[in-house]
């Protein structure tokens, strides 16, 4: 394994756009060429030494043998792990919005929170924040048909709103609560919240949708049944029907009015 | 500036891939140039500047397809340069993405194929935005109250006096007609279902309408015929509308030495079958029918995999078509002029009726003997992407290609068309035809698709050398070449070299000003006059596009007087 140690060299007044820090960009470079990679802050291109201290073995490994391990506050940093393939970055500390975009394979692990649309379009991989995460989950960016396809995301903590929009794959897991429209326009994909959530699945295509916890459900769902998983038991629904949808979505306790 | 030693192909002057000089002096194609300035084209191929005579590039529904893809303004970014301003967007770029990848194609004109007077100040303001290529804007007719009403009177002068305005009204090129009857039918949640089904309260056909704006086009002696999108069109089985249709206007005679009828984007008008399930290709009806009638002429429309916009003015077509892909629609209604919609769709090489409708375009442009009768479009975004035309080309020039391609796709592509028996390959000369000098023709553009003097300086300069590659073979060395002009000349000015972009001059605007007699203009004036009072939101004082949204225009005098 190589290992390659980042941290911040101050704090950032303005969001740097760092899709460079990447298992997959940093195989092939020694670290003096990582050093010198092009980032923006801002409107401002720098180099990635430029704002952040990197130190680690020189030598280029294989992507898959490359962690990056950053330390210290990336709230400011946007776009870290971006189309990652594999390899691992664990973050000791938060991380700015659109982490883990489009990734395709390997493992991102952040101790702290994450910003908003964490996991965006993703393909494949593994996301674990020890935290909270903000809106946008495993979203699709504006006007996109499909977010995340496939991969697993897990959030120890609370998830913003409209979690895993249009998700048309993968599995989103989140143990505390979820803010509004959780798997809004869900085509496919698998989303167990812990805690309480409102007005999951709204326009839901496919897919399913469980609340361990206490949700709003829309009107244009149809209750089905009770059934028993893990010892819980749970309204079973159907919807959304506004748009002919055939989504599941499981409901522990169902807010009423 | 001399271009010097390349392999030309000039269809119209029957230059056939001769290696020559082409001097260009003042903006213009000239015998002998004396400025000194020197273009090393030895083993290259030498082309007219590309003519696009039918593409959606500015306007409302361009727009609103930009509103509505986000998703689609993220593909294809560029950066500004020190030349350059930003570009965005694949299926609805921004207007000066369109110039530039216009210009590295080595295209220099284009026009926008359909806006309603209402919307066409708007349809200006980003033609002017669209940098480098000339361009001009086709001006919807067919569903509008004045000329619906002159057809129901039988006032055939009135109707070209009408015309004439509206042209002025839109600074506006040609008559475009886009599903004649329906667009209003749709403003009562209807549609028209053939040429003889009467259009509500007006009691008039979709025949009659075409007839008669095809007869008020020849009186007006337009530069460019009538410009039809048929009725019934993207419906299976409905090649007989398309066929009804050029039957029921065979008698009508162009004024000009031209076609007398355009029909747009054949490719979704040569439909078979009863429904999607028996749906197939009829391309060889239609492709028979014009090789018997040199008088009518087409563009391909032809079909990309992959991600489109659909836009037109045929708005009950894209309400089915949202309903059938359960996408994002935008409809409009353009008060008393027409209707539109925009649909996003993606085409899959796996689905059947995709993988048809791309056949079926390749069946037309091969099946129909006559390159000057045939175009090559995308009908841009809705087929796909006009930056899709090197692969296009290559397809038409390569049978290997085809086949290449046939193995990807449902295997129904191959069964409910004609496409995999089809031998025959275009060579460049009918694939200048079919690009350059076919559309100026169809179009009525004497200096636009040729290199004889006098002609515009608008060339361009691939780096394939015509006597060494075999295009059959070579495709993919065909579409690279094509894909990236070695050098774009506008106006006797380089505008892209290497395929980059060095010079960002601003085209000119063509459009019409046909002249009538007095009397029948003061009728329409007091006709419009009342709509305005009675029905339209806005005042005619704004509707007008003024001078000031054209500011370098190119007019084309025309008319009875
Ligand atoms: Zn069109």
């Amino acid at each position: 394994m190589r290992q390659i140690v980042i941290k911040p060299r101050r704090g950032f007044r303005v969001p740097v756009e760092a899709e460079r820090i990447s298992p997959d960009v940093f195989a092939p470079l020694s670290i003096e060429e990582i050093r010198s990679l092009q980032v923006w802050e801002g409107n401002r291109k720098v180099t990635l030494s430029d704002l952040f201290e990197i130190s680690g073995e020189s030598e280029p490994a294989p992507p898959e043998e490359t962690v990056i391990s950053l330390s210290g506050d990336f709230s400011g940093v946007k776009r870290i792990g971006e189309n990652m393939t594999c390899g691992k970055i664990a973050v000791a500390g938060d991380v700015g919005m659109h982490a883990g975009n489009g990734m395709a394979g390997g493992e991102i692990l952040i101790e702290g929170n994450a910003g908003g649309w964490l996991g965006r379009e993703m393909r494949g991989g593994k996301i674990a924040v020890l935290g909270d995460a903000g809106d946008y989950v495993g979203a699709g960016y504006r006007g996109e048909s499909c977010g995340m396809r496939g991969g697993e995301i897990r959030i120890e903590g609370s998830a913003g709103d409209y979690l895993g929009e249009h998700l048309c794959g993968g599995t989103i897991t989140v143990v505390g609560d979820a803010g509004d429209f959780p798997g809004i326009a869900n085509r496919g994909g698998t989303i167990v919240i812990g805690g309480d959530a409102h007005l999951p699945g709204a326009e839901m295509a496919s897919g399913t949708i469980t609340v361990r916890g206490r949700a709003r459900v829309l009107p244009s769902f149809q209750r089905l049944e009770t059934v028993e998983i893990d010892g819980l038991r749970f309204d079973k629904f159907l919807g959304d029907l506004v748009d002919g949808g055939k989504g599941e979505l499981y409901a522990a306790s169902v807010e009423e009015g | 500036m001399i271009i010097e030693g390349g392999i030309v192909y000039d269809p119209k002057n029957g230059v056939l891939g001769e290696e020559m000089d082409v001097s260009i002096e003042d903006g213009r194609v000239v015998e002998e140039s004396r400025d000194g300035e020197k273009i090393d084209a030895r083993g290259m191929l030498v082309l007219p500047g590309g003519v696009d005579a039918h593409a959606h590039i500015a306007g409302g529904k361009v727009n609103t397809g930009r509103i509505m893809r986000p998703e689609d303004g993220r593909r294809g970014t560029e950066p500004r340069t020190k030349l350059l301003r930003p570009s965005t967007g694949y299926t609805v770029p921004n207007c000066y993405a369109i110039g530039y990848r216009y210009a590295r194609l080595g295209y220099t004109i284009a026009f926008e194929a359909a806006t309603p007077i209402l919307e066409a100040r708007h349809t200006h303001e980003e033609l002017e935005e669209i940098p480098i290529v000339d361009k001009g804007a086709l001006t919807l007719f067919g569903n509008n109250w004045e000329v619906l009403e002159c057809v129901r009177d039988g006032d055939l002068d009135k109707l070209a006096a009408f015309v004439a305005w509206g042209l002025r009204a839109s600074r506006g090129y040609g008559v475009k007609v886009v599903n004649p009857g329906g667009g209003e039918a749709w403003g009562f949640g209807g549609n028209v279902k053939g040429i003889d089904d009467p259009v509500p309260s007006f009691n008039v056909t979709p025949r009659e309408i075409i007839r008669y704006l095809m007869k008020a086009n020849e009186a007006l002696r337009l530069p460019h015929s009538v410009h039809l999108h048929t009725n019934n069109l993207g419906k299976p089985g409905n090649y007989e509308t398309t066929l009804a249709t050029l039957r029921a206007v065979e008698d009508i005679a162009a004024s000009r030495d031209r076609q007398v009828l355009h029909v747009t984007h054949m490719q979704f008008s040569a439909y078979g079958g009863t429904g999607w399930k028996d749906f197939e290709s009829k391309a060889s009806e239609i492709a028979d029918y014009f090789n018997k009638h040199d008088q009518f002429t087409m563009d391909m429309g032809q079909l990309i995999f992959g991600s489109a916009t659909t836009m037109t003015a045929d708005a009950p077509l894209e309400y089915a078509n949202a309903r059938l892909l359960k996408a994002k629609w935008s409809n409009h209604d353009i008060e008393l002029e027409e209707s539109s919609g925009v649909v996003p769709i993606v085409y899959g090489r796996k689905n059947p009726i995709n993988a048809i409708q791309w056949a079926i375009g390749l069946e037309l442009a091969l099946l129909t003997e006559d390159p000057w009768q045939m175009i090559m479009t995308t009908d841009h975004p809705n087929g796909g992407p006009f930056v899709n035309y090197p692969e296009v080309i290559a397809l038409l020039m390569s049978r290997p290609k085809r086949e290449e391609e046939l193995a990807t796709l449902h295997e129904l592509a191959s069964k409910r068309s004609s496409l995999p028996t089809i031998e025959r390959e275009m060579d460049w000369n009918e694939v200048a035809i079919v690009t350059r000098a076919g559309p100026a023709k169809i179009l009525g553009l004497p200096e636009k698709g040729h290199l004889g003097v006098g002609a515009d300086g608008d060339v361009s300069i691939y780096e394939i050398d015509p006597e060494k590659v075999d295009p059959s073979r070579d495709h993919k060395e065909v579409k690279a070449a094509l894909a990236r002009a070695k050098y774009t000349i506008k106006g006797g000015e380089v505008v892209v070299r290497d395929g980059e972009i060095v010079a960002v001059p601003q085209g000119r605007t063509y459009w019409v000003d046909a002249s009538v007699p007095e009397d029948q203009a003061a009728k329409v004036e007091a006709d419009l006059a009342s709509k305005f009072a009675k029905y339209y939101s806005i005042q005619m004082s704004n509707y007008m596009v003024q001078d000031a949204y054209v500011t370098r225009p190119r007019v084309i005098k025309a008319g009875v007087i």
